[in-house]
């Protein structure tokens, strides 16, 4: 909000007052927190609220001053909002995610902690979800977009902007998730989960050394190789592999990665991204997987170990982010700041086995997860990995007609 | 005449076999000890306890009952006439309602969801809702039932009804008590075929379904990802369990209700 | 000769029957001309509901698709109209789907054909040895579909797989040494597609079968018909409309059944239904996915009345 300018102590005090109340914190609770995490890391979002607002265009808060969303103004506009330490959340929230991508906690401590009553729908992929939200969220507040859809969401107006001041616990993402490219400065959504996508093997049956993604191409799998039923994905690490990227738009490179494919095909027990059943039932020997998946496949067959290709892999993430048609934006924006918090988002990776965003997490996700290096794999090597981009309806149509052609009977 | 018998039976108990043996898999697999249900883990009883405290799960179960209970209903008394009109009745534009019973039939899901995604929200600004979700799934079944209720009524006699109203009954009367009872096990069939489609829709109802009246099937389906815990096995072989039952004790019914009955003719 | 005259006279009127039309109260009026008002009105009655609903909920609906099928989409895959043409019709006709839809064409045959030739033999025991009983087998047919169609689907994988059921009482009896492949094959997609759709065969079948009255077949045995010449001259006649029901039931769901051939399928058993769903869901192009499935229901519906064609005049008199 564009009021607090100056820093200076009353704000500092307001601030401070505002995030106990808002975190439901009594004054023994900070402390201990503080006395954890350092001063530094407990009372950042209180640092964070009190400096110049700077990149984050202004948003106002809807809902409770009426004003429409998403118009950045240079001058300072209080808002009812501002006013009160901390805006009533409706009664409700709509929210529309995978069944399952959540801890089994992480609902009902929200409802506990703000009154807030949600409704949880599920999708069984993101694909579906798009057609179904629409242009401004089909019904549903708040959803779990993929990061590749975003700039198209936002084109379409169909994603509110975010109003930082209701989401203090932004300051939990680690460094390199403030600024991401799909959506800078985060400014209509908050990174939620990100994972690799590599190769997966049972290293009982396959005990050779493997590194390259060409192990899939290996005729002495033939009837056991898999890989998933993604066009992006799967032309992915074709494209990788024969040294170009994945986000290509240049048809002959498309071409090529299509011929790879089509060499591959007849050696291919499935497309499928139900990549835990496929490994752990035996059928399958070796495949493109995600690396999160991993773990969930190891506890099914302890056998399977994962790599990612030397040649380079994809890295993607998705999102949660608030529509523009929300009924619900605050009780939205509280919901999302509670996901941020570094225990329920830990509660989240060790529930889901899928890393997190959240720097301040880390301490509490499970020491097995956070030293599985598929799972959560070293800088040194996430630098290396490409992020899928939204590449467009002219180039997603040259890459999804390749992918048909491949597919067909 | 045996020697037949015992062949048809023993195909009938193979095809009952073929019918069941996933259903087999399927409720040892509730007993699984493992979260995703792949591979058996072990023996647990655990699975049970949870169904009955998933509130999601059971909320979208009785979701999906209530659809179709709804959705059946509409459909076999709507298919039905239709049935009925298609077998024995010449009209007008005959043959355009014959196929206009195979349209929806030949329309692929996705494009029988999203019309009516389109048509609600561009004509009545609804995003779904449990109405929806029933009108879209009466609309899908129509079709069957009427075609299961023709191919009964087709072919029957409609000497008997005119007897019946030689003999004084009212047109409702003879319907009532001489084509109805006729065509009643074609109604019935119609009707458990509608009741197994909307059981398991899952495309219509992805883009029909409103905030908060997720079905079964969309709640399992979501839950693909991250892994269909044993408790939807658990949940069907409850579902399988009672439905048996009621099916063992009417059987018993019938039996003793047959042994105490002079026996009639054919 | 008498009892031809008993056989014929016993035919329901409206097989193989093309003379007086069924239902009208005014026996030897000529159809359609003239029929009185109590009749129109009851067929009225009849089919007006019908057919009311379903231009609401399904026409309608359809013709609003049918509008986007004509337009296009925009960089930000939004359906726009500024040039209504015909242009996805012509792209769908691409002969590159020629494969996946004669995939599906082939799946769709082979499930009908099975269920057929399973259902018949099941709903006539039913009908026959069922007694009281029969009401209960038929639901009793039903009940495994009272679960959820993905885990009955789990359960066939679970069976079908390489270290599953059925590759261990293969190795047990002795037929193979090693797993052999049953599951993500056309095998596995049709068995899994005729389970899915036996009952839409059983019980359409069942509902002409247990009209059929034994007496005929008596008859026609009492006229040294043997048992295959009964079953084949009169059995089936009689009981055709619920083999061409049956026969609706199965087949025309069947080409439009993705979930199956996708989930029991390998890498070549794509079908057009999942080219549909694919150019709709990750395409994001509802208006060439919608002439694509627009050009698909042409096929079928087109095939389906052709082929029903001679069928029906037995049918429904006329």
């Amino acid at each position: 909000m564009t009021h607090r300018h100056d820093g200076s102590s009353i704000d500092l005090e307001r601030e401070l007052v505002r995030y106990m109340v808002q975190q439901r914190l009594t004054r023994r609770e900070l402390l201990e927190r503080i006395g954890k995490v350092g001063a530094a890391v407990a009372l950042a979002p209180v640092i964070a609220a009190c400096t110049v607002g700077g990149a984050s265009s202004a948003p106002s808060v809807p809902a409770s001053s009426g004003a429409s969303p998403g118009t950045a103004s240079n001058a300072p506009e209080p808002s009812a909002a501002a006013q009160t330490p901390v805006p009533e959340p409706e009664a409700e929230l709509f929210v529309y995610n995978w069944t399952g991508y959540i801890a089994e906690d992480t609902i009902p401590s929200f409802e506990a902690k703000y009154g807030v009553k949600v409704t949880y729908d599920f999708f069984a992929n993101t694909d579906e979800a798009y057609a179904k939200l629409g242009d401004d969220g089909g019904g549903y507040d708040l959803s779990f977009p993929i990061s590749v859809d975003i700039p198209a969401l936002i084109a379409k107006g169909a994603l509110l902007p975010l109003d930082m001041s209701l989401l203090p616990n932004i300051a939990n993402l680690g460094a390199e998730w403030a600024d991401p490219a799909y959506d800078p400065g985060n400014a209509n959504s908050v990174p939620y989960m990100w994972w690799t996508t590599g190769v997966g093997y049972d290293s009982a049956r396959i005990t050779d050394p493997l590194t390259s993604s060409k192990a899939l191409w290996d005729p002495r799998f033939d009837g056991h190789i898999s890989m998933l039923d993604d066009w992006a994905e799967a032309f992915g690490m074709a494209l990788i592999q024969l040294g170009f990227s994945a986000n290509t738009a240049n048809t002959a490179e498309l071409d090529e990665a299509l011929a790879l494919l089509q060499l591959q095909k007849p050696l291919v027990r499935v497309y499928s991204t139900d990549t835990v059943g496929t490994m752990s039932s035996g059928d399958v020997w070796i495949g493109q997987i995600w690396g999160a998946d991993t773990f969930a496949i190891q506890e099914e067959n302890e056998n399977v170990a994962f790599y990612l290709p030397e040649e380079g892999a994809i890295r993607g993430s998705d999102t949660m982010a608030i529509f523009s048609g929300a009924k619900h934006p605050i009780a939205a924006h509280l919901f999302i700041d509670h996901m941020l918090d570094a225990q329920v988002s830990a509660a989240n990776t060790n529930y889901v086995y899928y890393m997190g965003p959240n720097a301040a997490a880390r301490e509490f996700i499970d020491p097995a997860i956070l030293d599985d290096p598929n799972t959560n794999p070293d800088q040194a090597i996430i630098a290396k990995l490409e992020e899928l981009l939204d590449l467009g309806q002219a180039v997603r149509d040259e890459y999804l007609t390749r992918w048909q052609t491949l597919r067909g009977g | 005449m045996t020697g037949r018998n015992r062949w048809l039976g023993g195909f009938a108990v193979l095809i009952y076999g073929f019918l069941f043996a996933p259903i087999a898999v399927l409720i040892v697999f509730s007993f699984n000890d493992s979260k995703r249900n792949f591979v058996w883990k072990g023996f647990t009883l655990d699975w049970y306890p949870t169904v009955f405290g998933n509130e999601d799960l059971i909320g979208a179960l009785f979701v999906t009952l209530r659809v179709a209970a709804v959705a059946v209903a509409v459909a076999t008394v709507l298919g039905t006439l239709l049935g009925l009109a298609l077998a024995r009745r010449r009209f007008r534009g005959r043959a355009a309602t014959e196929t206009l019973l195979l349209v929806p039939m030949v329309t692929p899901e996705i494009v029988m969801g999203l019309s009516l995604l389109i048509f609600f929200f561009q004509l009545f600004d609804a995003r779904g809702s449990f109405a929806q979700l029933a009108l879209a799934h009466a609309t899908f079944c129509i079709s069957y039932v009427a075609i299961v209720v023709r191919a009964r009524a087709a072919g029957m006699d409609p000497r008997l009804e005119e007897a019946a109203r030689d003999l004084g009954a009212s047109a409702l009367g003879a319907f009532r008590y001489v084509t109805l009872p006729l065509i009643l096990p074609a109604i019935v069939s119609g009707a458990l075929l509608a009741f197994a489609l909307s059981f398991d829709d899952y495309v219509v109802s992805t883009f029909n379904a409103g905030v908060g009246s997720s079905t079964l099937p969309l709640y399992i389906y979501g839950k693909i990802k991250f892994g269909v815990t044993p408790e939807i096995n658990a949940i069907s072989t409850i579902i399988v369990a009672v439905t048996a039952v009621v099916i063992l004790a009417a059987w018993r019914i019938g039996d003793r209700r047959e042994r105490s009955e002079p026996r009639s003719g054919r | 000769m008498a009892a031809d005259v008993r056989v014929t006279s016993a035919t329901p009127p409206g097989i193989g029957a093309a003379g007086a039309p069924p239902g009208t109260g005014a026996a030897g009026a000529p159809p359609g001309t003239g029929a009185p008002l109590g009749e129109r009105l009851t067929s009225a009655f009849l089919v007006v509901p019908g057919v009311a609903w379903l231009i609401v909920f399904f026409v309608l609906p359809l013709a609003l698709i049918f509008l986007v099928s004509l337009g296009s989409t925009d960089a930000l895959d939004r359906v726009v109209f500024d040039r209504l043409s015909l242009d996805n019709y012509v792209r769908a006709f691409d002969p590159a789907f020629l494969p996946t839809f004669l995939n599906s064409l082939r799946y769709a045959t082979a499930t009908t054909v099975l269920s057929l030739a399973i259902g018949y033999p099941i709903a006539y025991w039913i009908s026959r040895y069922g007694g009281r009983h029969k009401a209960l087998l038929l639901i009793l047919v039903m009940l495994p579909f009272w679960t959820s169609y993905l885990i009955r689907t789990y359960a066939w994988m679970i069976i079908l797989r390489d270290n599953g059921v059925a590759n261990a009482l293969l190795q047990a009896v002795g037929l193979t040494n090693e797993p052999i492949i049953l599951l993500n094959t056309d095998f596995s997609v049709i068995l899994g597609m005729t389970y899915g759709f036996l009952p839409f065969a059983i019980l359409p079948l069942f509902v002409t079968i247990d009209r059929l009255d034994p007496a005929l077949v008596a008859a026609a045995r009492d006229l040294y018909a043997s048992g295959r010449q009964a079953f084949l001259h009169v059995t089936i006649p009689l009981t055709m409309p619920g083999i061409v029901a049956a026969t609706i039931l199965t087949f025309i769901p069947a080409i439009g059944d993705f979930v199956t051939p996708d989930l029991l399928g390998g890498a070549e058993t794509t079908t057009i239904a999942k080219v549909v769903q694919e150019v709709f869901l990750e395409g994001r192009d509802w208006p060439y996915g919608a002439a694509l499935g627009f050009v698909l229901m042409l096929i079928t519906l087109g095939g389906t009345i052709i082929a029903l064609r001679p069928l029906r005049q037995e049918v429904v008199g006329g």
